[in-house]
């Protein structure tokens, strides 16, 4: 299950953080997104040799903690998507798939000529292109 | 989901930016209505890039992002590739396009341009023309400074109307700016579109 999404800039600037979860801990998700945005940079700018492609979007699992499991993908235009997840089996061609498709819901925000570059989306198709995405998400892979 | 646009329609559009900008709001400052034209193309270009760029991997240099707009951005805005691409491996690059899709059906009144000068006539039309002709490139230039910005390249795009049919886009940084891939101090960068011949020829030629 996602618990949380977000949408950084490349200033590292927060452009859309959306927690999944009815508890109150969207403080420590936050926290989790941060800290991945340093595994995030370190990736990019010292690619290990054993990885296949350096030039991918999708970095791959950035780092698991106890309980959850943190993916990123990095556009061409240096904007990172950060999933959090609580499920422990997931497979990553799931994650690629949701990636992509949130690549494709993220383009449509932007492309909005009233959205400012560099300021949070507040589209509100937006959310809710989000939320239909991140619903069979959790779904489909528990099967 | 590709939904079509009427060619038309956009090039109706963009004449009617330019005669807006530079007979309307900013009458007398065509400074002023260029820098703005140039800006509604910078947001363009900014958001295009962020669409173009979604499939593909990620650069690995500014020699590739520039390709990627010679390429895959040119075509998708005007069809085609840009023809020529040179660079001076120092910053500069000059893009040509032998045919600009956005000026393939403007021609030049020549009855404006017969005011009665001992100036050599055809210097002149070229003249009258390519002030005519410049406006309507601002946009364009601050859709590829758009475009780059959004890659990470920061630059600034001009255009040059050389001589009729060439028109000439130069792309420079500001001294003051230094890339972060490389230790260049300064860089310029040049994009160049040329336009037909044929197309201003019979404008010219009936003086």
């Amino acid at each position: 299950m996602i618990v949380c999404l977000a949408v950084v800039g490349h200033e590292n600037n927060p452009l859309y953080i959306q927690s999944f979860t009815e508890s109150d801990d969207a403080l420590k998700l936050h926290h989790i997104v941060h800290c991945s945005l340093d595994v995030i940079d370190e990736r990019v700018n010292n690619p290990k040799k054993s990885s296949p492609a350096i030039n991918e979007a999708f970095l791959g699992l950035l780092y698991p903690t106890e309980n959850y499991k943190v993916y990123g993908y990095l556009t061409n235009t240096k904007v990172k998507f950060i999933l959090v997840t609580t499920d422990l089996d997931i497979r990553d061609a799931d994650v690629r798939n949701f990636f992509r498709k949130f690549h494709a819901a993220y383009v449509d925000a932007v492309s909005n000529p009233f959205h400012i570059p560099g300021k949070k989306i507040t589209s509100r198709t937006f959310g809710e292109r989000v939320s239909s995405i991140v619903k069979p998400f959790g779904l489909n892979s528990a099967s | 989901m590709v939904r079509e646009v009427s060619e038309s329609c956009v090039e109706s559009l963009l004449a009617e930016i330019v005669l807006s900008y530079c007979s309307g709001f900013y009458a007398n400052k065509p400074e002023l209505a260029a820098r703005r034209i140039e800006a509604i193309g910078f947001q363009v270009g900014h958001q295009l890039s962020e669409r173009y760029t979604m499939d593909r991997p990620r650069f690995t240099d500014n020699l590739d992002a520039i390709k990627f707009i010679c390429k895959d951005f040119w075509s998708e805005l005007f069809k085609k590739q840009i023809d020529n691409l040179k660079t001076n491996h120092r910053g500069t690059f000059v893009l040509q396009d032998n045919r600009f899709r956005w000026l393939a059906h403007m021609s030049v009144d020549p009855s404006v341009q017969a005011s009665g000068n001992i100036q050599d006539p055809s210097a002149m039309a070229e003249n009258k023309s390519a002030q005519a002709t410049g406006m309507h490139l601002y946009f364009p230039c601050g859709i590829i400074r758009g475009a780059l910005s959004n890659l990470g390249i920061e630059c600034a795009v001009s255009a040059d109307i050389s001589n009729l049919p060439a028109f000439v886009n130069r792309t420079c940084t500001p001294p003051t700016l230094s890339f972060c891939y490389s230790c260049m101090t300064e860089a310029v960068l040049f994009t160049q579109l040329l336009s037909e011949k044929w197309l201003f020829q019979s404008a010219v030629s009936s003086f």
